[in-house]
């Protein structure tokens, strides 16, 4: 069972005030701290799981500048093989673009794989759409969202989607595939500093972008500027009598939709 | 022909209330609007929509991705490309979003929340909603997008006709991925880390004897019932309902926290909650400066108003 | 190291006298001199037990053999971190102090942030004469209710005239609760990079609001050939020699609480008296077991982020009815997580615990 891993660095923001250039084309990250994707962390320890249990042989793949070189290290103290990483200019914005950069070094390089894993979707970005377009482009299928991995068969392999509601999906999906791993599927290992330290001589590649990308497609979509959301400022103190006040409540609830 | 394409998300035969918020965006856009729908019937309003393409795939293959790729290119066939093709930002939509967009080599703009009033360019969250970005996309479109659960459902305005139905059948559907049945999440301990609505008592409680009542506000509202560390600590709730920094660290839809004064350590086990509500008798109360809404009283006189409005 | 400790544990003659004074023995599933017995015959550890320490080091101070116990404790964590199987709330505060360099994760460039709550300027340490550094606590940086504690002391010294400075968001978790949870490695990177930052800047004291934080920078961090104290001992330097004057009286019974690793650990049990005894007004308590014998707060030894899975009756519960048998409405401490342990059941009880920090605003 080889897996392909992908990794992404990326800035720890839950806790920061970001500041955006008075112009708006920027996000001040200089003083943000940087950790592998959550999402991918679980991905990296499924795909471990997996590995321990078959055999098999991982490989840990990221896009970005040289700093991303971290993410590897972690996937291959947690039990990968190697990593490689794609050197690009810059962030990569559109997932499209990051979907074709990593079919084109996939297929180049001739990787290969049984499975293909990433997190559902980055910290960071959000968009949640990397590995679909991936699957749809090599022409493999895809599921998102796995939650549960039951049962690995010859050429396929039985999983858990999670849906909303807690639902899930069980279905069948022939191999070679990618999958998408949500948060929650396990619990990723602690990896220590000396774990990190011992992986760091285990070598890594780095590639270049731009031999990827064929001079095709750039980005097919553009960030033309950043924003704040409308702010908060504390809570909103609901107003009125005990029974306004619960049937307000009550309207929240609704519309959040955890009540019908 | 110009018109936006709706793909519709329907789950165990509901047609779910997200797709109003897909709605509300095609409508937004002022163009004709399509809807594709499985195989059933659903309570869709007849004036949503100009066109209902129905088909005969039934609902677990619809929204697998590489079937929605080969219905895709049916509809295609008949109506040709469509400007803006809107799925929910689901589980499922985001999944066939994003093979669409790789299999018909389209630009995809996830979570949208927002749109210029020129319906030229997109807004979608980043960095944990602390930031959005305005996405353009520079080709001409089309452009896949799923939406914002809630972000929309205000713009829909109603058709001054009925739609018109279509009916597409005979895709061939793919056998590289089957679905085999919905499982409901094993729920053998209560586990309050996978609860989408949780109900959080805290040392204003007052005292054992009013927990029960709250057992009954958790079940006639769907919720769980979580707690602050002193009622794990008189023993009133059992640890594993314990949120915190040396408890479980939950993130739910909802976190509705009641006579919890909101202590860092506290706060470190649900900050990243949805939407936090808080009931507390001291307007002081910390937890006012986490929450979203609040009410300033107190919460069991809340909890048994709460009860009696929704027997009612 | 590894065989270091094997053999030590071999010198045990298990006759208990680490499990007679550690606070865990006896009220948990943990019991101290059965983990040096498990070692010896390197029979299994069930996952949990050896999270129960809370490295007040008792054990280590009683045991006529030199065994060591609460380092073998260590060691034994050490392991587990290591096979990165470890209790998901440690796990989780290891994680951010790597990313954020303080336990709960919150942003590096706000740990300053709580000098913006005086009305006078403190200067960075490089910007100082003497080069004395005021060095918080992660949870003085972060936690509301601990954050008073840098700034009253601040505020204090600034009364009395002393100069000092603060290396703001240069500054890093010292790494005292990451060496006892075991994550060596961490802890090195930390003590690496405040050391820098003490040899950068040429620090020559340390005033360590933390009894944590100044037990590792003191007996851990190697010779840096700087002075390490806790800050009751320069305040009560400071009240007797003149430049401190308490004046308004205070009521009521005061107790003093002696932190673990102030008080047995380092030796420091007569300066916060002194300065409590210096209030006018004020009757100073004693606990029954103080001193080398003081309860345990349970706060040490990464308890702050692991709770037992069967709740039993805190030690901090039993210290507040031992306050309040002994007649006292206040307790006082001098180290943070005392004061966060104590304070939950003190509040039950109508009792106050009070930082001696607090003490002081109030009379100065
Ligand atoms: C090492 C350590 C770890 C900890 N870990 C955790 C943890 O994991 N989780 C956790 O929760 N805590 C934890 N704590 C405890 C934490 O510091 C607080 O003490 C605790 O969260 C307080 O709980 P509370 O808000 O329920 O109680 P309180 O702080 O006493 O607040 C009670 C609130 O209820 C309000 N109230 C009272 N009566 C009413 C009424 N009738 N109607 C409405 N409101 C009312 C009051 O105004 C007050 O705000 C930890 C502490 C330490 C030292
Ligand atoms: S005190 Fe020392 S010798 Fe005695 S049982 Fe404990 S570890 Fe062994
Ligand atoms: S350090 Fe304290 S808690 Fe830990 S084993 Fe020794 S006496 Fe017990």
């Amino acid at each position: 069972m080889d897996i392909i891993v992908l990794t992404k660095r990326v800035p720890v923001t839950q806790e920061e005030e970001l500041k955006i250039a008075p112009d708006g084309t920027s996000v001040d990250l200089s003083r943000v701290p940087f950790r592998m994707n959550d999402w991918d962390n679980y991905a990296v320890e499924e795909a471990v799981r997996l590995c321990e249990k078959q055999g098999g042989v991982i490989t840990g793949v990221s896009i970005g500048d040289m700093e991303s070189d971290e993410v590897l290290r972690r996937a291959i103290a947690m039990g990968a093989k190697d990593g490689c990483l794609i050197e690009s200019q810059g962030v990569v914005n559109d997932p499209f673009t990051r979907a074709l950069l990593l079919k084109g070094f996939i297929e180049k390089e001739n990787l290969s794989f049984n499975m293909i894993f990433g997190g559902v979707q980055a910290e960071d970005d959000q968009f949640g759409v990397t590995c679909g377009i991936l699957a749809a482009m090599l022409g493999l299928p895809f599921a998102s969202m796995v939650i549960g991995i039951d049962e690995i068969q010859n050429d396929a392999i039985i999983l858990r989607r999670e849906l909303e509601g807690g639902i899930q999906e069980r279905i069948k999906i022939k191999m070679p595939c990618v999958l998408s791993i949500q948060s929650g599927i396990n619990e990723p290992r602690y990896v220590s500093i000396m774990g990190i330290r011992k992986a760091s001589k285990v070598e890594r590649k780095y590639f270049k972008a731009d031999k990827y990308l064929d001079g095709g497609a750039g980005s097919l979509i553009d960030v033309i500027r950043w924003f704040y959301p409308p702010k908060k400022e504390g809570a909103v103190i609901l107003q009125g009598e005990l029974e306004d006040t619960c049937k307000q409540l009550l309207g929240i609830l609704k519309e959040k939709g955890v009540l019908q | 022909m110009s018109y936006t394409l709706i793909i519709s998300e329907v789950r165990r035969g509901v047609f779910e209330e997200r797709n109003l918020d897909s709605l509300g965006l095609a409508h937004m856009l002022k163009k004709p609007v399509y809807m594709l729908l499985p195989d059933g019937q659903y309570p869709v309003n007849e004036r949503w929509s100009d066109v209902l393409i129905k088909t005969d795939i039934k609902e677990e293959l619809f929204t697998a991705p590489k079937n929605i790729c080969l219905l895709l290119d049916k509809v295609i066939e008949r109506f040709s490309m469509p400007d803006v093709i809107i799925l929910t930002h689901s589980s499922s939509g985001t999944e066939c979003a994003s093979y669409i967009a790789g299999y018909f080599k389209l630009p995809v703009i996830t979570d949208v929340n927002g749109m210029d009033k020129d319906a030229k360019t997109f807004y979608k969250s980043y960095y944990s909603d602390k930031v959005y970005g305005e996405f353009a996309v520079p080709g001409q479109g089309p452009v896949v997008i799923t939406v914002r659960s809630g972000a929309f459902r205000g713009s829909i305005e109603e058709r001054t006709h009925a739609s018109k139905e279509e009916t597409i059948v005979g895709v061939f559907l793919d056998s590289d991925r089957a679905f085999i049945e919905f499982v409901e999440e094993e729920k053998t301990e209560i586990d309050i880390t996978k609860a989408e609505f949780l109900v959080s008592v805290g040392r204003g409680v007052g005292n054992k004897d009013e927990l029960p009542a709250y057992d009954e506000l958790t079940g006639v509202l769907n919720a769980t019932l979580s707690c602050s560390r002193p009622v794990v600590d008189k023993l009133w709730l059992p640890k594993a309902r314990q949120v915190g920094q040396s408890g479980k660290t939950v993130r739910p839809k909802v976190y509705l926290a009641m006579g919890i004064s909101g202590a860092f350590q506290h706060i470190a086990g649900m900050k990243d909650s949805e939407c936090i509500i808080a009931v507390n008798k001291d307007p002081e109360a910390p937890i006012f400066q986490y929450a979203h809404y609040g009410i300033v009283g107190d919460m069991n006189k809340v909890r048994d108003k709460l009860k009696e409005l929704l027997k009612g | 190291m590894q065989e270091q400790a094997a053999s030590r544990v071999l010198v045990c003659i298990q006759c208990g006298k680490c499990t007679g004074g550690c606070p865990e023995s006896g009220r948990t599933p943990f019991n101290i001199r059965m983990l040096m017995r498990k070692r010896q015959f390197k029979y299994a550890i069930e996952e949990a037990l050896p999270w129960y320490c809370t490295a007040c080091n008792t054990c280590t101070l009683r045991c006529p053999r030199d065994v060591k116990p609460s380092e073998v404790v260590i060691e034994i964590r050490s392991s587990m971190v290591e096979n990165g199987d470890i209790p998901v709330t440690i796990q989780k505060a290891l994680e951010s102090t790597f990313v954020q360099k303080n336990p709960w994760g919150k942003p590096r460039s706000k740990r300053g942030d709580w000098a913006e709550k005086l009305d006078f300027k403190v200067p960075h340490i490089s910007e100082t004469e003497h080069k004395r550094l005021l060095f918080s606590c992660c949870i003085h940086a972060y936690d509301p209710r601990c954050m008073v504690i840098p700034v009253n002391v601040a505020t204090i010294l600034n009364k009395a005239g002393y100069e000092f400075g603060i290396l703001g968001e240069e500054e890093c978790c010292c790494g005292n609760e990451i060496r006892r949870i075991g994550e060596l490695g961490l802890f090195e990177e930390l003590m690496e990079e405040n050391k820098a930052n003490f040899e950068e800047y040429g620090v020559k004291e340390i005033i360590a609001l933390s009894p944590h934080c100044m037990n590792t920078m003191k007996n851990e961090y190697g010779d840096m050939g700087i002075k390490v104290m806790h800050y009751t001992e320069v305040l009560s330097n400071l009240i007797k020699e003149g430049a401190l004057k308490t004046e308004r009286p205070l009521k009521g019974g005061i107790i003093y609480h002696d932190p673990c690793f102030l008080g047995k650990q380092n030796k420091v049990f007569v300066e916060p008296r002194d300065i409590l005894k210096s209030l006018n007004n004020v009757e100073v308590r004693e606990f029954a077991r103080s001193r080398e014998t003081s309860l345990c707060c349970e706060g040490g030894g990464g308890r702050m982020f692991f709770d037992v899975e069967v709740p039993y009756q805190r030690n901090g519960e039993i210290r507040v009815a031992d306050a309040q048998k002994a007649g006292a409405d206040t307790i006082a401490t001098a180290c943070p997580f005392c004061l966060m342990n104590l304070e939950d059941p003190a509040k039950e009880k109508g009792l106050f615990v009070k930082d001696i920090s607090e003490i002081l605003m109030e009379v100065i």
